[in-house]
């Protein structure tokens, strides 16, 4: 199906004869594909569903008036899909240009599980779309050269579309990657190849998901907004524990020669007790669970965790917090032999 | 508190002792720890230095799935007096003071706390930022069911 559409258009494209209207219907033909795309990968993204219905109409007021809207969309995008993804982070994006200025450009950036599969090896790509119509003309030669010359390995068709939905574009380039093996990449202006920021913003993703799992860890967190607070509570909840450590050994210290020997067999059977009691009414098995499985991935799988998390935690970081207060009411008195 | 004499009264015991991970961890921390510290009352030279050597060791041999507990492992082996926490509380001191100069600047506030818990975490510092922040989550975890442990144990003795 996707051959019959590359077809049609370099076709189309040749004749040079295409009326508006025709190219206008290949347009919405596209967009209808797209939805059926996009609808079929499990994306539940708002901002994806914005451009759905955003290029329902081809009116290109309506591109500008929101084209402010489109790249606080685009710069939404990213860590959304990147969330809903497994490792490997390709994405499509395309760039369109404002109506008045060729040199703007915006970015989208949609992703699809397919898509990211058969991309997984390839290059994001970002061609430019000038809807002026020399530009157009220009981008179609260039499309119908490229894509008479291999349907494999040359840049998309994308770039040859008058109405300049962007999520048109998308999809036709969607659609296009999935069968090339190589895509053209072209940098935009002011910014590195995008692998690099690819793996940048993978890389800071990864960073945040295990700042919110540690955020869930440590008591008291949820107050404090941004990294620098969130580090300074975990760097001062490990030391606290560090230093209860350091204090209950002390104590242990003094008391070990008056330890009964008898005692020690019952206690040991009475932690386990103990724990299976504490671990069972906390409820906290969903957080420890996740934890030892761990070192194969190295990464925590949040998906899992999340749920249960706000419910479970609290109950017991309370509890910590009683323990610890009366703990440290002790040590006051403790730490003066 | 109240838990514990709860526990007393009712002892129930795990039906499945080996899936739950932190009863697993306090089981084998106590089953280490509590024969080490029967030995050292033996030996009748129990220092607070030693006691604290086993409580590392005893932590560092429970938790073996974990990077940071080789790193304690080793430190734990090659030297006589090795505390990572004891170090840790004279770094504390200076932990409080740094919030109130860092404060403005949180990009490079940010760089200096992630610095400070490496050093925290043993063998912190070798790890880049994302294999640290995960271990020190487990880490955290297993701190806390360290204390737990301790406090138990102590409870139990006084």
């Amino acid at each position: 199906m996707l051959e019959g559409l590359v077809s049609q258009e370099s076709l189309s494209l040749n004749s040079m004869d295409m009326s508006v209207l025709e190219r206008l219907k290949w347009v919405h033909q596209q967009q209808q594909q797209l939805q059926q795309v996009v609808s079929h990968s499990s994306n539940n993204s708002p901002e994806l569903l914005q451009i759905l219905q955003f290029h329902g109409s081809n009116n290109d007021e309506l591109l500008e008036s929101s084209f402010s809207q489109f790249q606080m969309l685009g710069s939404g995008f990213g860590p959304n899909y990147n969330m809903g993804f497994g490792p490997p982070h390709e994405c499509i994006s395309r760039t369109s240009s404002c109506h008045m200025e060729p040199v703007d450009t915006m970015e989208v950036l949609l992703k699809t599980g397919e898509e990211t599969r058969a991309i997984a090896l390839k290059n994001k790509r970002k061609p430019e779309v000038k809807t002026r119509e020399e530009q157009k003309t220009e981008k179609k030669i260039k499309v119908e050269a490229e894509t008479e010359s291999s349907m494999k390995g040359k840049s998309n068709m994308g770039n040859t579309e008058a109405s300049s939905d962007t999520s048109k574009e998308t999809s036709k380039g969607a659609s296009e990657n999935q069968k090339l093996d190589y895509i053209h990449v072209r940098a935009r202006r002011g910014q590195a190849t995008d692998r690099h920021s690819l793996a940048e913003r993978a890389r800071r993703e990864k960073i945040s998901k295990k700042m919110k799992y540690l955020q869930d860890i440590v008591p008291g967190c949820n107050k404090v907004t941004g990294k620098a607070g969130m580090l300074d509570e975990i760097i001062n909840y490990v030391q606290c524990l560090q230093r209860q450590v350091e204090f209950l050994s002390m104590k242990l210290a003094v008391l070990n020669p008056e330890l009964e020997l008898a005692v020690e067999d019952v206690s040991v059977k009475q932690f386990q007790a103990y724990f299976a009691n504490v671990v069972a009414s906390k409820q906290s098995i969903m957080v420890d669970v996740p934890l030892f499985p761990l070192d194969q991935q190295g990464s925590l799988d949040l998906s899992a965790i999340n749920p249960n998390q706000t419910t479970s935690i609290e109950a017991p970081s309370a509890s910590w917090e009683t323990q610890s207060q009366s703990l440290y009411n002790t040590s006051s008195l403790g730490f003066h032999y | 508190m109240e838990r514990q004499i709860i526990n007393k009264k009712k002892r129930v015991f795990s039906l499945e002792p080996n899936k739950n991970p932190s009863a697993v961890f306090t089981r084998k921390y106590t089953s280490h720890l509590v024969p080490a510290l029967k030995k050292l009352n033996m030996n009748k030279n129990s220092s607070k230095q030693t006691v604290k050597h086993e409580v590392d060791m005893a932590l560092a041999l429970s938790a073996q799935e974990f990077a940071w507990s080789r790193f304690l492992l080793q430190k734990l082996s090659s030297s006589s007096n090795p505390t990572t926490t004891t170090s840790s509380s004279s770094d504390g001191i200076r932990i409080l003071e740094r919030p109130d100069k860092e404060g403005g600047n949180e990009e490079g506030g940010i760089e200096e706390r992630l610095r400070e818990l490496k050093k925290l975490l043993p063998g912190g510092e070798e790890m880049n930022v994302e294999e640290m922040l995960s271990e020190i989550g487990n880490y955290i975890k297993c701190l806390e069911l360290q204390t737990i442990a301790l406090k138990s144990i102590v409870q139990d003795s006084t």
